[in-house]
């Protein structure tokens, strides 16, 4: 549309020039564009359609009946779960943390705490995963120290290396996720507020009822939903401790990548992909929106 | 009043507390493993002897090398081209800053497994071939962070106001970007520059869906022959991306500091 107003010299002078304004205003941003169509909207095109084909390249809606059965279901059942127990573990005592150093904190330990934060919450990764078991793996030094102490966690039934094991290694950095994503929320229920709710008789607890909570509930909520995407996408970590005994759709797309399985049908990982975006998505743009909103009366 | 002062303190420290036991555990015992070493006869020693195992091997100084090179060329193209355009929103795209912000986000609402798998499916094979569709996939993966760092490092800072001062003291076009865009621009892209970098580093999960070899997935393989090897190697590259995220960190404070004395 704007490229016929430039074009055909017929319109009006003054639908044009703001056409040909807006084209130029425009056009250093272009190559940023162009670059992210190449590398990041063509291939994610590309999975959709190939998802849609059959292994003859015809339309066809098989890999999505083929993943909604067994083992692919399973999956996305653990994935799910993962996402949201270690969304769930993470957010309240990220939530409570926040909160401690917020109301208590110097403004030094503050600033402190968010550049840490940063750092760990980016600390996901392989090398997260080997920490974990120099830490708490059977020769790890923290279950050699407890079992000096005579307590044997192992003996317990306790593993690193199972579901239970990768939900604890993802609150390493999705406590610290909470920290970051949380605090500016926290960080904008105003003293004033609190001191005039005091003046007007309120108590301690009415002021949390009836401001607190309800003020900081969409934020919370929010954080929960990244921390969910966060921990149901993750691949490394659990890539580097598992050796394929726990069923999570990265990990099932990882391996179908590497042909280390053969299925019947090729697009099943794009599929599992497709799969992953949907419900990455549905976490995430609530997230996005709510953010938004609340930035609103944050500033 | 005493008595209050005390209780808060002790919610804080308690909290301090277990903050740093929870950071500092999993440090601490990797540390000490990653110095582990067996005797003949099975006894548990502490030497250097996994770092010394570490530089023997001919594929840790390659693979190091090869994962600088890449974070390198993304932090390059990030410069070429994520910094202009974040300045041109700010100096006359305004209008533009909406879609901008939406698209920039996108990379990290969907998942890097299922990027990686849209990448193999669609890129041409003159391009899968070569190492360096990994950096151009890099900067992609970072977009959504040093968009941010370099929006909020611009957005107290006003640039278009300062660049019509220039212009209307004489200076031309290419004077104004040196001498006054570049100059209050610095911490912020300093700032994306240290991220891009790091990320980089440390990605793994693109990298090993396409079945390239840098140095994180090298330590993944490393894990299956010597774990005490890949221990030492973890702690190693956790201490260099610390290193590298506290700098991020100490820039990204240091811009705020300065649009704060800005306001």
């Amino acid at each position: 549309m704007t490229n016929s107003y430039v074009s055909s010299k017929g319109v009006s002078r003054k639908g044009g020039t703001f056409a040909r304004r807006n084209l130029i205003i425009a056009a250093p941003l272009l190559p940023l564009l162009a670059y992210l169509t190449f590398f990041f909207f063509w291939p994610m095109f590309a999975v959709v359609v190939d998802s849609l084909k059959n292994n003859d390249h015809q339309w066809s809606l098989i890999n999505f009946t083929t993943i909604a059965q067994k083992p692919y279901s399973t999956a996305f059942k653990n994935s799910i779960l993962l996402g949201a127990l270690s969304a769930l573990f993470a957010s309240i005592p990220g939530a409570l943390f926040a909160y401690i150093i917020e109301v208590r904190g110097s403004e030094k330990l503050k600033g402190f705490i968010n550049s840490l934060s940063g750092v760990l919450a980016n600390t996901g990764g392989v090398p997260l995963a080997f920490m974990f078991i120099a830490t708490f793996g059977a020769q790890g030094s923290a279950i050699k120290i407890l079992k000096s102490l005579g307590i044997d966690l192992y003996s317990g039934g306790f593993t690193l290396f199972s579901f239970t094991g990768i939900v604890f290694v993802y609150l390493y950095f999705q406590i610290p996720l909470m920290v970051i994503i949380f605090s500016p929320a926290l960080h904008s229920i105003r003293n004033e507020w609190r001191d005039a709710a005091k003046n007007l008789g309120a108590t301690p607890r009415k002021f949390w009822t009836t401001i607190g909570v309800p003020l900081l509930f969409p934020s919370f909520a929010a954080s929960f939903l990244l921390l969910f995407a966060s921990g149901f996408a993750a691949y490394a970590t659990a890539r580097a401790m598992t050796v394929g005994n726990i069923a999570l759709v990265p990990l099932v797309i990882g391996t179908l990548v590497d042909g280390n399985v053969q299925v019947n049908q090729a697009n099943v990982g794009k599929s599992l992909a497709v799969g992953m975006v949907l419900i990455s998505a549905l976490a995430m743009i609530p997230y996005l929106i709510i953010q938004r909103r609340a930035r609103r009366w944050q500033q | 009043m005493a008595a209050m002062k005390k209780r808060i303190d002790l919610a804080l420290f308690t909290a301090l507390g277990l903050a740093g036991i929870f950071i500092l555990l999993p440090f601490g015992s990797s540390a000490e493993f990653s110095f582990r070493e067996y005797s003949t006869d099975g006894k548990l020693l502490h030497s250097f002897a996994p770092y010394r195992w570490i530089i023997e091997q001919p594929e840790f100084l390659s693979h190091l090398l090869l994962s600088f090179k890449l974070a390198f060329i993304a932090v390059l193209f990030t410069a070429i081209l994520v910094v202009p355009s974040v300045a041109w929103l700010h100096l006359k795209a305004q209008s533009f800053r909406p879609i901008v912000e939406i698209v920039t986000l996108l990379p990290l609402v969907i998942p890097v497994v299922a990027l990686s798998i849209g990448v193999q499916a669609a890129f041409p094979d003159w391009l899968q071939s070569t190492e360096y569709e990994l950096p151009l996939m890099y900067v992609v993966l970072s977009l959504p962070f040093t968009f941010r760092i370099l929006d909020n490092g611009l957005q107290a800072i006003p640039l278009k106001t300062i660049s019509e001062a220039s212009r209307g003291l004489g200076a031309n076009w290419p004077k104004t970007i040196f001498y006054v865009i570049a100059p209050v621009m610095r911490t912020a892209v300093a700032g994306a520059f240290f991220l891009t970098f790091a990320l980089s580093l440390g990605e793994f999960t693109l990298t090993s869906l396409l079945h390239w070899d840098t140095f994180p997935t090298w330590v993944t393989s490393v894990s299956q022959q010597n774990i005490i090897g890949a221990i030492a190697l973890s702690v190693f590259s956790l201490a260099v991306a610390f290193l590298i995220l506290l700098l991020v960190g100490l820039f990204s404070s240091r811009s705020k500091k300065r649009t704060e004395v800005a306001e």
